[in-house]
């Protein structure tokens, strides 16, 4: 099949989505009303709450949600052919994934602005908001080991590319410098932001960067992504994490318009298999083809955003359906093209995902006239950028959760330097002794169950609210059923590798993997038990108001 | 040296303060300060923030709450009413947020907030100290002379002129850093307007107040500062304690004036028993006055047949004032 | 002042929206983050200046209602944050 044919449905998807059913929940089930006060308008104090028009809001929660999942799940879930995937990015997106988003941004909006912890809080169960705040952290910790993993394989098979990460920092602390302190132009200071990562770029490609063997030498870059991601929390924001992350928005760009355009000018034909099995190795598609893609059809990241930075800053309750629900759908349209990437490589190339990436991407470029090879070294350079952005953030958010879970107990965890310290230290110990497919199904399934967990807090509001909830109920139970189907089943894998000390092939394990499998399974089964708590209070609750809203209207 | 000795020696020395106990004549000298220096031909003010405001009393003119007063040529005299100042303070907040807002009244929560300030205790504090800072600041005379309150008062304006300082200097800070987010915000919207910010102009003139009112306090060119003490055993150990506070503070103390010496010559004439007494009480207090401050006192003022009320009592006093020591 | 605004939506048509959204995504955290950043140093200020207004006196009176005109607007937005309770996920995002 022509790979064109893939952002073509994906586009009236998006439409006729967002367009006709986002559309009709929006002023038929929720009933947004635009003379409505939004808490942005209500409580605009200029910190947390701030109106802010509703264009710039699309893209300041698009560039929030698209990190580096919706990229590298099509990628990895390649292995159960593109269709599944395909199906899987446009089903999930349509009937899923925006309704989280935009539930979520309209639960804390018609909550005066409140956020899930306080929404768990009053809604669910007391309980609920401390049991959240521990699934949020290890949900948090598997990001960051899935992410440190994908940085540090990248960088591994890629030598060409660290001097331009390395680049990125030192650029980023220059921009952050000059638009603090500077007295130039922004664009002038872009322009020399991106000149300093693109001659590093350059410069790395004509000759490689290694340490030790090539391939093998994950744990320096492992250490590299994580000593990253320290100084991304200990520093102040304004000099490393957000100039940082500015540039990189355009290094992504780049590579997306140059993507974009290599599919429509090339239009090329879909290599990869479309269907393979129902089981690849040890993993059956479902529930794990839905948990891989992660990000690209429906993802809690999305909530967690949604109803705290957006729903703070709407200055209309008509603006969260472009906005929040908008933003899914272009995502959607995201890991499509990642699917197309990937899609157009060549099958059965002994290579890891990384590098099917590069290659898919230097197949594109190839159509604009620009050499393969600048592909297959800005590929990774993409991948590696798109995690780190996230990597640092997430470490930055984990001190802050040490600080709110321990804080009290052990106050020297308030110091940034401990805090991060922890949150750096147990995500190194995840990310080198677990492996990395487990990691990232893990960190699926969190991430999945998450967004289950915000359509259960806005499917309790519905029906507290006596509003239709079915399109918010069926998907959550689903994905509810799905996450914890795809955690029993990996917990237990490898559980069972821990205790057998061999991997499923029988081949003996070394002693950090069984720790690691040790480590994985056990967080495994927390988030599966915090999952079934949280679940219990939600329909006690959910039956609970069901019965209140009935028994009001009877009365 | 006595006083006419050490302001000729100082000729940068234009604040002119007498402190001590309440009682002991610290008006009467102001006045005769006063009075010696407007008669050399300078322009003087004295000035009192004393809500006793007894440079009425000894000008015999009300001047409580009338600004600056001619009592004769060259001399001003000054007694501010905290009180009255408070008031207006107030309505000048008031009109400045109406005017500033466009609003018809005053929201009721800012309006309780300032009726309730005025009635704090350090209100009138810093109501006073204001002002004083004002009449300094104004720069229209030659001289001033500052009639300080009693003693604990006088500390009490000197710390906080110092805490005042310092506070100033941090908000100004804080203002200054978030004038350079307001410029990180318009940059990244690419907008560069440069956006005057006014409290920090605010800040930056009442920083520049304090800092004066606090450099002339400790300023031993500019400042002069005596203590008025009496030869009675308890007004010298204060003395020595309010000594040691100022210096403390870093003001320099300029030199000891002793009033109400009864001349000893008067032993030999007839006068009341009493009086003898008094006499012979005293020799022992002066003699620990010489003992302890010795040549740091600039005046040696007796005790007069009459209240000192009225110019010519006041040149009287300057006379033993200025010519003793 | 929404008029105006309204208007200059207009003119900026598709291509003031395509703007927007490009500063959305590259420079709208950046800003906001020293928006913030200024807001709640901007509370701070009157949390010092301000301070006895909850009972948490700093700054001696007189200073205080010199600068209070200019802070007027924020003083309701000051006491409101000061006085909501905060939650973890606040923090995110």
């Amino acid at each position: 099949m022509n790979s064109i044919v893939v952002p073509v449905i994906g586009a009236l998807v998006y439409i006729i989505g967002l367009r006709f059913y986002a559309f009709w929940v929006d002023r038929k089930v929720i009933g947004a009303d635009g003379k409505r006060a939004t808490p942005a308008r209500m409580f605009a104090d200029g910190v947390d709450f701030m109106p802010t028009s509703r264009n710039i809001l699309f893209g300041y929660q698009f560039k929030s949600i698209a990190g580096a999942a919706p990229v590298l799940g099509p990628i990895i879930a390649i292995k159960w052919g593109w269709l599944p995937v395909f199906l899987w990015i446009l089903l999930g997106t349509l009937f899923i994934g925006w309704v989280q988003d935009y539930t979520s941004a309209m639960v804390s909006v018609r909550n005066d602005g409140k956020t899930f912890g306080g929404i768990s809080f009053t809604l669910i169960s007391p309980r609920a908001r401390t049991i959240l705040l521990i699934f949020i952290y290890l949900y948090l910790l598997l990001i960051a080991a899935a992410f440190a993993n994908t940085v540090a394989t990248a960088l591994a098979h890629a030598p060409r590319i660290p001097l331009a990460i390395v680049m990125l920092a030192v650029a980023g602390v220059v921009v952050g410098f000059l638009i603090y302190h500077g007295r130039v132009h922004l664009a002038l200071v872009t322009v020399i932001g991106l000149i300093l990562f693109y001659v590093a770029l350059v410069i790395n490609g004509h000759f490689s960067i290694v340490f030790g063997t090539p391939g093998t030498n994950r744990l320096v870059w492992l250490l590299f992504s994580l000593v990253f991601a320290f100084f991304g929390s200990i520093l102040p924001i304004w000099i490393f994490v957000q100039p940082i992350n500015y540039l990189s928005f355009y290094i992504i760009l780049i590579g997306m318009i140059g993507a974009v355009l290599g599919i429509v000018i090339g239009r090329p034909v879909m290599q990869q298999p479309a269907f393979t099995s129902f089981t690849v190795g040890s993993l059956p598609l479902w529930p794990m083809l839905f948990v891989t893609v992660a990000c690209g059809a429906i993802s809690g990241w999305h909530g967690i955003v949604s109803s705290t930075g957006t729903s703070r800053q709407l200055e209309n309750e008509l603006d969260a359906r472009p906005v929040a629900a908008g933003a899914m759908f272009l995502e959607m349209m995201l890991a499509l093209i990642a699917l197309v990437i990937v899609g157009v490589t060549t099958p059965g190339a002994q290579a890891s995902w990384d590098q099917l990436f590069g290659s898919g991407l230097g197949n594109l470029f190839h159509f604009i006239g620009m050499p393969a090879r600048w592909g297959e070294i800005y590929g990774p350079v993409m991948i590696v950028v798109l995690a780190i952005t996230i990597l640092h953030l997430v470490v930055r958010f984990m001190r802050i959760a040490t600080n709110e879970l321990l804080g009290k107990a052990l106050p020297i965890v308030r110091l940034p330097v401990v805090g991060t310290t922890v949150a750096v230290f147990l995500a190194f110990v995840l990310a080198w002794t677990g492996t990395f497919n487990y990691i990232w199904v893990l960190f699926g399934s969190a991430n999945q169950l998450m967004a289950s967990l915000a359509l259960l807090i806005g499917s309790v509001w519905l029906v507290s609210e006596n509003k239709k909830a079915g399109f918010a109920i069926v998907p959550m139970i689903f994905m509810y059923l799905t996450t914890m189907a795809a955690l029993v089943l990996t917990s237990k894998q490898l559980l069972y590798q821990a205790v057998s000390r061999t991997d499923l092939l029988g081949k003996p394990l070394t002693s950090a993997k069984i720790a690691g499998n040790w480590i994985s399974g056990i967080i495994g089964l927390v988030l599966f038990g915090a999952a079934v708590v949280l679940a219990y209070d939600g329909v006690k609750a959910l039956i609970g108001h069901a019965r209140q809203s009935h028994g009001l209207e009877k009365g | 040296m006595n006083l006419r000795e050490i302001l000729a020696a100082n000729p940068k020395m234009k604040y002119i303060m007498f402190g001590g106990k309440g009682g002991l004549g610290k008006t009467t000298f102001s006045a005769a300060a006063g009075y010696y220096l407007a008669k050399q031909g300078h322009r003087v003010l004295v000035f009192s923030v004393d809500p006793q405001a007894s440079l009425s009393d000894i000008f015999q003119r009300d001047i409580f709450g009338k600004g600056a007063v001619e009592v004769m040529e060259n001399l001003w005299a000054q007694e501010i009413d905290a009180d009255k100042r408070i008031h207006e303070f107030q309505d000048e907040v008031r009109r400045r947020i109406l005017e500033r807002y466009g609003l018809e009244r005053v929201p009721e929560e800012i309006e309780s907030y300032i009726s309730a300030a005025a009635s704090e205790p350090a209100m009138e504090e810093s109501a006073i100290f204001d002002a004083v800072v004002d009449i300094v600041f104004q720069g229209n005379y030659d001289y001033y002379v500052y009639d300080l309150v009693p003693l604990g008062h006088a500390l009490y304006y000197l710390s906080m002129s110092s805490i005042y300082d310092q506070w100033i200097n941090k908000v100004t800070e804080l203002r200054a850093e978030m004038q350079r987010y307001t410029r990180v915000i318009q940059r990244m919207r690419s907008r560069e307007e440069s956006e005057e910010d006014e409290i920090l102009g605010e800040l930056q003139e009442i920083r520049q107040r304090i800092n004066l009112a606090s450099s002339i306090f400790t300023d031993r060119e500019k400042t002069g500062f005596f203590f008025v003490m009496t030869p009675e055993e308890m007004t010298i150990l204060d003395t020595l304690k309010a000594q040691e506070l100022f210096t403390k503070f870093g003001v320099p103390v300029g030199g000891f004036v002793v009033n109400r010496v009864i001349p000893d010559s008067l032993l030999a004439e007839s006068v009341p028993d009493y009086l003898k007494n008094r006499i012979r009480s005293q020799k022992e207090p002066l003699a620990k006055i010489e003992e302890l401050f010795g040549k740091r006192i600039v005046a040696r003022v007796q005790e007069f047949e009459r209240d000192i009320t009225g110019l010519e009592m006041i040149a009287r006093v300057s006379e033993q004032l200025f010519q003793g020591g | 002042m929404d008029k105006e605004k309204e208007q200059k939506k207009k003119r900026g048509g598709i291509f003031g929206g395509f703007r927007e959204f490009i500063y959305g995504m590259a420079a709208h955290d950046t800003a906001r983050f020293a928006l913030k950043t200024r807001g709640s140093m901007e509370h701070l200020f009157i949390l010092v200046t301000m301070g006895d207004m909850l009972g948490i006196p700093i700054l001696p009176p007189y200073y205080s209602l010199r600068l209070l005109p200019y802070v007027v607007p924020q003083i309701a937005t000051w006491k409101r944050r000061m006085l909501r309770e905060k939650d973890f996920t606040d923090t995110l995002a």
